[in-house]
Formats: structure tokens, sequence, C-alpha cells
């Protein structure tokens, strides 16, 4: 029974992550229709930046957010402005084979520069509650509060700030956005620019919890699509359940499973990502975008 | 048919004697060579480089085959290769079998793999396929990873050693030669037809009565059991594989790079571009060892967004489809949902 307790706790911790973590893959691909294959590469990036001001600056990695943000937010707008803006009227494939290129640059950029070597970033937040047999990790708890703000705060953004609105009248129907006077293209950058930053943060927040090296990106972009895909694009909620859905199964067979258990993680994600794909195509929790199948 | 002929697909008597020479010559070759092995040093290299030449040369070839011809662009088909490989080396270390019976079990495997993963994956359409077939590619490695008492897990097999250079050089030439001449045979051939008509309006084909999932599994099935055989190959001649040396993920990168440099959907486009990325990396290789990855990341995005057509379509040859009228149904316009993703969804056919 504690066992069970335990591997829900961590489970939801894990599913906390998740659902921040596939945000900026979901709304991305919500509002401009561009599937960023790149998405783990940039948490990866995010995850270094953390590591860098943490040995260098000595700075507490909840802290660092104060500085990943703003510079993956700067980040995204020129990679958006460079690479993306001329990809979204195009076909996915050209979006998809230009990401993939991004991708092998930024992990092959992090090993020239940090080596392939495994880094890991401490906190001050660490350390256990114990719950009866039961124990809470004390970083976990942060990130998932964390993870939980930025997605409060993306929903409340999106719902009431006037940008908010501009995205979502652009992710419902461009044209109409664009003929009640929405600059579309600076809709667009700022909104990729805002998924990178939420994604750098997300490279914060995995940071304490796994060994930071070049090539961890592929299995987070694959989580992302198998979460986006439960979810629906876009949307928050989905991606928060999404998430604790996945959280929940990898925990579970990480517990029950003996010794495999852990490596089949994205095993499960990828099960999950062909079964959705194929029953459910626009998500078990709807979108951003107006349900259109079989209308 | 004849409105897209090119010339390599209705080749000129020239053309059929420079292909011809080329060929013979390619067998040839190794004779100075081979007298040179027991000097070691660079001529043995330079066999062992022609090798993996005609290896990359007939996956691309394969992978050209659902991505290009048929449209289904798959960024995972390294996963057959790698199964051929397991499947080979399990036989061998574990069963000590000879080599040729052991491939036969990696090249099956490979292919039965093909059609059961084919079946629900090729429902799937545009960047639903690639990602698709992407998770199966890195779901595999960690499923060879974890399954220790068969596949050796993360320490990997070893295979009984065969240093036979020449050998490998002539196996995998006579197999380079054998699937471009069979693609190219296909691609004459009803069957072909087929394939490039699913490509360029599934639906269509469909409704005149092709039986399209049939096509889509048959042709999936023939590119996987193919790559199998390289992979089995390559297990013997690497003599040690492991799920991260087998199952490694720049090769997924490289297919999909050398297919579109050289030209979709055409049959000498993987050739040349396998022969042209090969050789291009391996001077990057000496060069600039630590950035050749990086590089290649840039040549990938430069081609995707200023040579779409490869170099085929740089020379002018026709009948190379635009990565823009790739996967068209998958990206009818920007507001496509994942319902797009849907096979047979009512909606899928008038949503142009």
């Amino acid at each position: 029974m504690d066992q069970f307790t335990q591997a829900i706790i961590n489970g939801v911790m894990l599913g906390g992550f998740y659902g921040a973590m596939v945000l900026g893959f979901s709304v991305i691909w919500g509002v401009m229709g561009v599937i960023n294959l790149a998405h783990g590469e940039f948490i990866m990036v995010g995850a270094y930046l953390t590591w860098v001001l943490h040995t260098e600056l000595g700075m507490e990695p909840f802290l660092a957010i104060v500085v990943i943000a703003p510079v993956m937010f700067v980040a995204g707008y020129l990679i958006q402005r460079a690479l993306v803006n001329p990809l979204i009227e195009r076909p996915h494939l050209m979006s998809l084979l230009v990401m993939f290129g991004v991708a092998i640059i930024l992990s092959n950029s992090a090993k020239l520069l940090f080596s392939a070597t495994p880094r890991i970033v401490t906190t001050a937040a660490s350390g256990f509650w114990r719950v009866g047999d039961v124990t809470v990790p004390v970083t976990k708890t942060y990130i998932l509060i964390t993870g939980l703000l930025i997605m409060v705060g993306l929903h409340v953004f999106l719902q009431r700030s006037r940008l908010g609105k501009a995205i979502r009248a652009a992710a419902q129907n461009k044209e109409a956005a664009r003929i009640v006077g929405i600059d579309i293209d600076k809709v667009y950058a700022l909104t990729f620019a805002l998924c990178i930053a939420i994604t750098g943060v997300a490279g914060m927040l995995i940071s304490p919890t796994q060994a930071i090296f070049p090539f961890m990106g592929p299995p987070l972009t694959l989580k992302a699509f198998a979460i986006t895909a439960l979810a629906g694009l876009g949307s928050i909620h989905g991606a928060l359940l999404g998430g604790l859905l996945l959280g929940l199964i990898e925990v579970f067979i990480g517990t029950y499973v003996s010794g495999i258990g852990t490596n089949l993680g994205i095993v499960a994600s990828f099960v999950i990502l062909v079964v959705v794909l194929i029953t459910r195509p626009t998500g078990l929790f709807g979108g951003l975008r107006p349900s259109e199948d079989g209308s | 048919m004849s409105a897209i002929a090119t010339p390599l697909l209705n080749p000129t008597r020239t053309t059929k004697v420079v292909v011809a020479v080329l060929v013979i010559g390619l067998f040839l070759l190794p004779v100075p060579v081979l007298a040179d092995v027991e000097l070691g040093g660079i001529n043995t290299s330079l066999l062992f480089s022609f090798t993996q030449m005609f290896m990359l040369v007939t996956l691309t070839s394969n992978w050209n085959l659902t991505s290009g011809m048929m449209g289904y662009v798959d960024f995972g088909h390294p996963v057959f290769f790698g199964l051929g490989a397991y499947g080979t080396g399990i036989m061998m270390n574990k069963l000590a079998w000879s080599f040729p019976t052991a491939l036969l079990v990696g090249v099956v495997a490979a292919g039965v793999f093909a059609v059961l993963i084919g079946m629900p994956t090729l429902r799937l359409r545009g960047p639903y396929f690639s990602i698709a077939m992407l998770g199966t590619f890195v779901a595999m490695r960690e499923i060879v990873r974890v399954s220790k008492p068969l596949t050796g897990g993360g320490e990997g097999l070893t295979l009984p050693p065969y240093l036979n250079r020449p050998l490998f050089y002539y196996l995998t030439l006579t197999l380079a030669v054998g699937v471009v001449s069979l693609m190219w045979w296909i691609r004459r051939s009803q069957f072909g037809s087929t394939l490039i008509a699913i490509r360029e309006d599934e639906v269509g084909a469909e409704m005149r009565g092709v039986p399209t999932t049939l096509h889509k599994i048959a042709a999936f099935a023939l590119a996987g059991t193919l790559s199998g055989i390289v992979g089995g190959l390559w297990a013997y001649q690497n003599t040690f594989i492991d799920p991260d040396v087998v199952f490694f993920e720049p090769r997924v990168v490289e297919l999909v790079m050398m297919g579109i440099l050289g030209g979709l959907g055409t049959v000498a486009g993987p050739v040349i571009g396998a022969a042209t990325l090969f050789w291009l990396r391996d001077v990057l290789w000496a060069n600039f060892l630590q950035f050749h990855l990086l590089l290649q990341g840039v040549l990938l995005i430069l081609l995707v967004l200023y040579a779409p057509t490869g170099i085929l379509g740089f020379f002018g040859v026709r009948g190379i489809p635009r990565l823009s009228r790739l996967l068209r149904r998958g990206t009818d316009d920007t507001t496509d949902p994942p319902g797009a993703a849907r096979a047979h969804a009512p909606a899928d056919g008038g949503s142009t």
C-alpha cells in the first residue's frame, strides 16, 4: 500500500513536470502548425544554462529562471524570425526537417561546448519530507509548484491579456484575425518566443532531477508529442492531465516492473502516441483549435 | 508515365553504357587493392569505405521507396536495419548458427516487423506517420536494451570475427546493384505507378479501386526486408553490436539527407545522394571531426530551404516530388488538426 501511495506521489510530481514541459511544444503546434522537433533540445539548452549559472555564478537553480526565461525568449524570437516564419505557410515536412536540423545543431553545439560528460545541478531545496512511510522529495515538490504556476500563468495570459487573445484568435482563424487587424507575423514571433522561454524554464526544472547531457533531447520530444496527441493542440488543462497520465504510467511501470521498468517509459509514450493518434485523432481534451474532425 | 519520363528512367544508350562501365569497374577495382591487403594501411580502409557506401546506397534506396515514391516519409527506417543486425547477431552469438542462416532469421524478423508496425502506422498520414516511426525507432532501442537475456542489453553482443574485407565489399556491392535494379524495375512497373498514385492522391487512387493499404504494406515490408539484409551484413562485419551503435540516431538524419540531396522519388537520386554525402562526410570527417554532425545539421536546413529537389532537380530532372508537394494531405492549410491523421475520415477528401 505504501509502495502504491509512493508511486502515486512520484507519478503526480513527474506528471506536473511533464505538463509544464509540453506547453511550449503544444502551443507552437496549436497556434502556427509547426511541429517543433527540436523541443527536447531547447529543454537541454535550458538545463545547460541552469548548470552554467549554477557552477559559474553559484546561482540557485530555481532563481536562475529570471535569467533563463528572458534569454530563451530572445533566442526563440530570433529563431522564429530567421527559420520558422518562412515555413509557416509551407507543408509540415519542411518545418519538420528544418527543426530536425536545428535539433542536430543544438545537440552537437552542446557537445562541443560542454563535452558529452553528464552534468548534475544541485539545489538548496533538497531533502525529503516524511509523511508516515511515504517520502515526499522537496525538490520535486518545488518543481511541481513551479510547473503549476507556469500553467496557471499561461492560462490567465491566454484568456485575459490582449496578446493572449490575439494568439488564440490567430490559432482559431488566421484570416479572420488578420482582417480584424492582428499583426499575424508579430503574434507568431511572440508566441514562439514565449513558448521557447517556457521550454527553457522546463529545462531548469528537469536539471536537478536528472543528468544533463547533449543528447537528452529526443526522448523528451517524443514524450511531448505523445502528451500533445493525448491532450489536444494547445490545451493547457489537457497538457496537465496528459502529463499526469504519462507520469503515473511511467512511475507505475518503473515501480512494479522490476529492474527494467525505468527504461520502458519511452516505450509507454510511444504506445500511447500510436494508439491515441489512431483512435482519437483530436486528442482527449480538445484544444486551442476548434475541432474539425469529421464535421 | 511518359510525362515524367527522365533520362534515368528511360535511359539512353550512353547512360546505359556509363552505368555498366561504372558497375563493372566497381567489381574489378578491388583486384589491385586486394594485392595490397597484406600491406595494410590506406587501401584496406578504402575497401572498407566503399563497403560502407554500398550499404548506405542500399538503405537510402529502400528508404526512398516508401518516403520518396510512396510519400510516407519515414523517420524510423533504420529500425529495420537494427532488427536485421540483432536477428543475425543473436542467432550467431547465442545459438552459434552460421552466418547465412542467421542472416535469414534477421531478415525475416525485419520483414515481419515491417508488416506488423506498418499496419497501424501506415494508417497515419503526413507528419504523424513520420513521428510515429521515429517513436518506433527510439522505443525499439529501449526494448532491445531491456531484453538483456536475448540481446545482451547495453553490453551488446559479440559476433565471431570474420575479417574478410573483399568478401563484404562484393556482398554489399552485389546487394546495392541488386536493390537499385529492383527499384528501377519497380519504378517502371504497375506497382511503382501505384505507389506514385498513392503519393499524389491517395483518396483518388482508392476511389479508382486501387487496394492502397495492400500496396502500402507491401512496399513498406519490401523496404524493411531489404534494409534488414544490410543490418545483418553490417553486424557481421562490425563483429560487435549494442543498442547505441545499431540504433544510432544520426543514421536517421543521414538517410533523410541522402535521399533529399540526390532527389526524392527517383531511382538514381539515392545513389547519387548517398555517394555524394558519404564522400563529403569522409572529407569533413578528416578535417573537422568534431564539427561534422553540426555541419550536417546546417546542410539539412540549407537543403530543405533552398534545394528541396536535390542534385537531380538541379540538373533539370523532372518528376521529383517537391517537398512542398509531399505530404500535401497532412498539410491542407495551417488549420490542420490531428484529425488529418485519421485514415478514412469522411472529411478527408474534401478538406482541401
